[in-house]
């Protein structure tokens, strides 16, 4: 594989593999604030109004940071009554192929990200609740997710090449 | 072209691209996407960014990380292997003993876990080697440990069945109470058939050797110490969502807590062990997660299509008894779930059934149930089950792929035989919340 590429790919793993980290820590931040609202409540008997909406956002923060992440750490399911019983050489040239696909879900997730985000944005969407916090924020951060999950792919998409060719670029 | 056969397409299309071995995510997520394109032109292009928009106001599912968390902890802290000790000295002796302990250890871990997954890993990387060591059966007891660690979606706390409580749109806590007695159900019926089938092959499961028993009672004791944290955490999660201390996120959150707590005070919390949970955890919360998103563009599409109306004609066209009816859906379930995802066939098909279910006057909590045992027996059979990809990924390698096929065949028939069972007598599974919630 040309030299751009192999920096590409370096570039990308070593990206995700930060976001991933940082990601993985969120759970820290997602069960303390949790905690603390349940916690408050006991004492003085209010309860936080962002609480329930907060942990939400903090969820699909969590995934879909986390999501260029988890191709490189391989936790995803595939389809493998077949696919186990391949040579590798078979299965990278069909994961090469068929990640496209993949490809093309993602690049739809975030041609329809930016417009609802510019949606949110521009008409200043809320959500209907007593907090009515605005939602671009949590869209923004679910089209960057995106567009992480979309530089991953194409990292491995390359990837699959090499390995088709008998090389690797692990 | 008619709707009906549209939907149809759809799903041909989808088992035809999920045979390459692509991620699941991924070739169901493409299949809705560019359904909506064909079907609705510009008007599809967000389909798929509004249906994953959705998950965001689905408050539940925020118990999935905490849940795996909690038992990925147990596992990685070594504080499962406490417990296996404490079943393997106490139930040793008899026969197929160190089998039935591994049972009684899964339905401990179930109780404080919400998928299978934390059973799977204890049980194939304690459990087995142990037994493998004594000289037990390979087939049966990787047959035991895929059908123990099952029940960890029957037993509450289970994320099954909250995904299920929101599409379903039906209380967790009722569904949760639910299958308690179910869920205890199997795991007497797996005991029960360990027991009877060790009594009359003494070879596939010999008692400990009496070096192995001799042990002084007090040291016995100190053993049964292990189940002590298991059980406090339990009941600390449980009695708090219960009495309505806290909400169904609370408690999960509480017991996530209360369990990195009880590896500190066991002076097991490390900072590897800590931030490998922390790795695992994300993994497989992302799988999940991904895989609902794909799946909701799908059955997006589906909806649009009018699937539901459709799926009643179908059903009430054949004029079948409702109890008929019921035993489609499930042979239903069982046939796609041979090439579908099980998360993502209860995403696309539950939404399809379930009003269906209602329309028949039977009980969707009671559903809910069969579902999860649907599901349990998914997990296990081929070609596509969690419990069957965990157990390759990580079985000792004494254990091959015909071994792990050959092993599910009498769990599975017993799961068949208790969902009849349910099936024919709905008090088993609801007579717990009615006790609990009243009419």
């Amino acid at each position: 594989m040309p030299g751009p590429i192999r920096a590409y790919v370096r570039f990308v793993d070593g990206l995700n593999r930060i976001v991933g980290v940082f990601a993985m820590y969120i759970f820290v931040f997602l069960m303390g604030m949790l905690l603390y609202s349940s916690a408050t409540r006991l004492v003085t008997g209010t309860s936080y109004i962002w609480v329930v909406e907060m942990a939400q956002f903090t969820m699909v923060t969590y995934y879909i940071l986390g999501g260029g992440y988890s191709i490189q750490l391989n936790s995803h399911v595939r389809m493998d009554l077949f696919y186990s019983r391949w040579s590798d050489r078979t299965k990278a040239i069909l994961d090469a192929i068929t990640i496209l696909l993949v490809i093309a879900y993602v690049v739809m997730l975030i041609r329809g990200g930016v417009a609802s985000t510019l949606y949110a944005w521009q008409y200043g969407q809320r959500n209907y609740s007593a907090w009515a916090p605005p939602l671009w924020p949590i869209k923004s951060i679910m089209v960057v997710g995106f567009v992480l999950m979309l530089l991953q792919l194409t990292a491995t998409f390359f990837k699959d090449l090499a390995r088709a060719r008998g090389e690797s670029l692990e | 072209m008619s709707y009906e056969l549209i939907a149809l397409l759809m799903f041909l299309s989808m088992m035809m691209l999920l045979v390459t071995g692509q991620r699941v995510f991924g070739i169901i997520g493409f299949v809705g996407a560019i359904f909506a394109l064909l079907l609705w032109g510009r008007g599809g292009v967000e389909m798929p960014f509004n249906a994953a928009y959705t998950l965001v106001n689905w408050y539940a599912l925020v118990t999935l990380p905490l849940f795996v968390y909690m038992g990925y902890m147990f596992a990685n802290a070594g504080i499962a292997g406490d417990l296996y000790r404490m079943f393997h000295v106490w139930s040793g002796p008899v026969r197929g003993g160190l089998a039935i302990g591994t049972i009684l250890l899964m339905v401990m871990i179930s109780a404080i876990n919400g998928l299978s997954v934390a059973g799977m890993a204890i049980g194939a990387t304690i459990a087995i080697p142990e037994m493998l060591r004594r000289g037990y059966d390979k087939v049966m007891i990787t047959g035991v440990v895929q059908a123990g660690s099952s029940l960890g979606i029957l037993i509450p706390p289970s994320v099954v069945m909250v995904l299920y409580g929101m599409i379903a749109r039906q209380p967790v806590g009722h569904l949760w109470l639910a299958g308690v007695l179910p869920g205890l159900l199997l795991a007497t019926m797996f005991i029960a058939y360990i027991a009877i089938r060790c009594w009359w092959q003494p070879h596939v499961g010999p008692p400990l050797p009496r070096e192995e028993r001799q042990m002084p009672l007090r040291e016995k004791l100190r053993l049964l110490r292990a189940g002590i944290s298991p059980l406090v955490i339990f009941l600390v999660m449980m009695g708090s969502f219960f009495t309505g201390i806290t909400s169904l996120v609370e408690s999960a959150a509480l017991g996530a807590f209360a369990t990195t707590i009880d590896a500190a005070l066991k002076r097991k919390l490390t900072f590897r062990i800590f931030h490998e949970t922390l790795r695992n955890t994300l993994g497989v919360t992302c799988m999940f997660m991904w895989v609902i998103t794909a799946a909701l563009a799908f059955s997006a599409v589906f909806d649009g299509l009018g699937a539901i109306k459709a799926i009643e004609r179908i059903f009430l066209g054949w004029e079948l008894e409702p109890w008929q009816v019921i035993l489609m859906m499930q042979l239903s379930y069982l046939l796609l779930g041979t090439f579908l995802d099980d998360t993502a066939m209860l995403v696309i098909v539950a939404p399809l059934y379930i009003p269906l279910v209602i329309k028949l006057g039977y009980d969707p909590i009671w559903y809910g149930v069969l579902y999860t045992i649907t599901c349990q027996i998914a997990y296990m059979t081929p070609p596509f089950g969690y419990n069957l990809f965990l157990m390759r990924a990580m079985a000792p390698k004494e254990i091959q792929l015909a071994d792990i096929y050959r092993s599910i065949v009498p769990f599975v028939i017993i799961m068949v035989i208790a969902m009849l069972i349910v099936t024919a007598f709905p008090e088993i599974a609801l007579w717990l919340p009615e006790k609990v919630y009243g009419r």
